[in-house]
């Protein structure tokens, strides 16, 4: 046989079926989705496929442990702020207002207004901030990356404003058990309105756009993955997709703490469920909390930012639960009378999203599985602990 | 609505509740009435599963607690169950029949504290390297020293 100058001997010829590659032997194969994956982080999904179907999925976790519960036992009340904080670095605020308030609640200190605010302006700009990047990927798991990347310029001027409050642009220890660690001077609130101008003027039309609505992006999540109700509530999702299935939760209206009582904003709720319906929640919710951080600036209070926080708690014990970026974060703490937590249980809740993923994933199509996991919008960080 | 069900716990089942915190009620419930008790919750409304919290008392000398963690999500209100179990008999019947989002919750607990959930159908390490199985980090009698890796520069 002669081709292109070479010569080729054809020794024998034979029929080459699937089956005798071995494709067609076992009907069920197992994938391993992850351990790094760009749309997973440490994580892995084992997916069982039957042809393109997704028969089976188990995730397979614990890549990132810390084991910060066992961490915080060795802090004090105030050091333990930097295990707390380190349960995501994307929302970092939302925990340590959480844990802040679970120790208040067992010394009986009371926090003044101004520390109130500021945690209400932090704790905001930390859920735009994580947002943001989970818009971004949303988007960016369908091969698109234009969207991750106009999301991180909004994000880079709210990290600039921490940076200017704290000297840190993502891990700040700015919330302390008593108050507010640093004060929040004007060039802070300068930087934070700039921050919310921008994303408010700039980023949400241009985006908007280009990325909501979109014909091409709706053909790939409206109807895919879709949780009722009352599977939701079953299965104990938390946050954005428990209220994308029309579940009206929200720890801030439901139980306000800090200063939320004194905002008007609202619950987004959506009764699709689907993975569209997911984003559009992350999407509302950030220009909500735009809002909530501009009635905070606005009414910003005179006076202490910070009051002492006694050395040693009395015994006792607390249960509090803050709305962070991924939902309802629960801290159990006790305390035995000592200078620092006995036991602090952390309540992740993308821990319970993942574990709602093998029941939403049954009978999807491989190619949806990406969409899906990053729709759950979930934090590897938070999920280990 | 709290006091519903401090009603129904004091006569139905003849447990003790009291308030935990406001919107908060805790009942100290024991380990035989706890399947029960938590059918009553959920037909009560209290549905949504937020966490189980295990916590050690043994340096203090008692034995363990495990706190069941609910939500009723129409009216805004927490239940915690608390089940005190002694330090010679971790067992305890699951729940994750009757709410099966706790399942992993108590995966969790038996990896970290050894607690058996009789009756779960999935006990197997989940954070933990397979190595660590039964080594139970978070109790409190864990020496973490003991299971430090040597650094280079100390030999």
């Amino acid at each position: 046989m002669n081709q292109m100058g070479y010569s080729f001997t054809i020794e024998s010829r034979k029929e080459v079926s699937g089956e005798d590659l071995g494709l067609l032997k076992e009907k069920i194969l197992q994938l391993n989705w992850g351990v790094q994956h760009p749309a997973s982080g440490p994580m892995r999904l084992k997916v069982w496929i039957d042809g393109d179907v997704v028969v089976k999925v188990d995730p397979d976790i614990g890549y990132v442990l810390r084991l910060l519960e066992k961490l915080v036992e060795y802090r004090t009340w105030i050091n333990a702020i930097v295990n707390v904080e380190r349960a995501c670095f994307m929302d970092d605020f939302g925990t340590m207002v959480g844990y802040s308030i679970a120790a208040e609640k067992i010394a009986g200190v009371e926090v003044p207004k101004k520390a109130d605010y500021v945690r209400v302006i932090l704790a905001e700009g930390g859920r735009i901030v994580s947002h943001l990047i989970g818009l971004g990927s949303f988007v960016g798991v369908m091969g698109v990356h234009t969207a991750m990347q106009w999301a991180l310029i909004a994000r880079e001027k709210f990290l600039d404003a921490f940076e200017t409050l704290s000297g840190q642009r993502i891990a700040t220890s700015s919330i302390v058990p008593g108050g507010v660690r640093y004060e929040p001077t004007g060039k802070f609130v300068e930087k934070m309105v700039e921050a919310v101008d921008f994303l408010e003027k700039e980023f949400i039309p241009r985006y908007e756009e280009a990325f909501i609505d979109n014909p091409t992006l709706k053909l790939r999540s409206v109807g895919v993955g879709v949780v009722t109700k009352e599977k939701a509530v079953e299965l104990g999702m938390a946050g954005p997709p428990l209220r994308a299935s029309g579940v009206e939760s929200d720890i801030r209206k439901d139980y306000p703490y800090a200063a939320y009582g004194d905002f008007k904003f609202k619950v987004v709720t959506k009764s699709e469920g689907d993975c569209y319906a997911r984003y559009l929640v992350l999407w509302e919710e950030i220009q909500e909390s735009a809002k909530i951080i501009r009635q905070a600036i606005e009414g910003l209070p005179e006076g202490d930012y910070r009051v002492k926080f006694p050395v040693k708690l009395p015994p006792g014990e607390a249960y509090v639960n803050v709305e962070w970026a991924r939902g309802a974060f629960g801290f159990h703490l006790v305390s035995d009378g000592g200078t620092g937590p006995y036991r602090l249980r952390m309540r992740a809740p993308s821990f319970c999203n993942l574990w709602a993923i093998p029941e939403i994933m049954k009978g999807v199509k491989l190619a949806d599985v990406p969409v899906i996991f990053s729709s759950l919008y979930m934090c590897h960080g938070d999920i280990d602990r | 609505m709290l006091e519903e069900i401090r009603k129904i716990v004091e006569e139905e089942f003849e447990l003790q509740a009291e308030s935990f915190d406001t919107n908060v009620l805790l009942i100290r419930c024991s380990r035989g009435k706890l399947k029960k008790l938590m059918n009553t919750l959920k037909s009560q409304g209290f549905n949504y599963p937020h966490t189980i919290s295990v916590v050690d008392y043994t340096p203090k000398g008692k034995g363990f607690e495990v706190n069941y963690i609910l939500e009723n999500l129409v009216f805004k209100k927490m239940v915690v169950v608390r089940v005190e179990l002694s330090e010679d008999d971790l067992s305890i019947p699951t729940v994750s029949d009757v709410f099966p989002a706790f399942q992993p919750h108590e995966r969790e607990c038996w990896e970290m504290f050894g607690i058996n959930f009789v009756g779960n159908p999935r006990l197997e390490v989940m954070l933990l390297p397979e190595w660590a199985e039964g080594l139970f980090p978070l109790r409190k009698s864990y020496d973490f020293k003991k299971h430090r890796k040597p650094s280079k520069e100390k030999k």
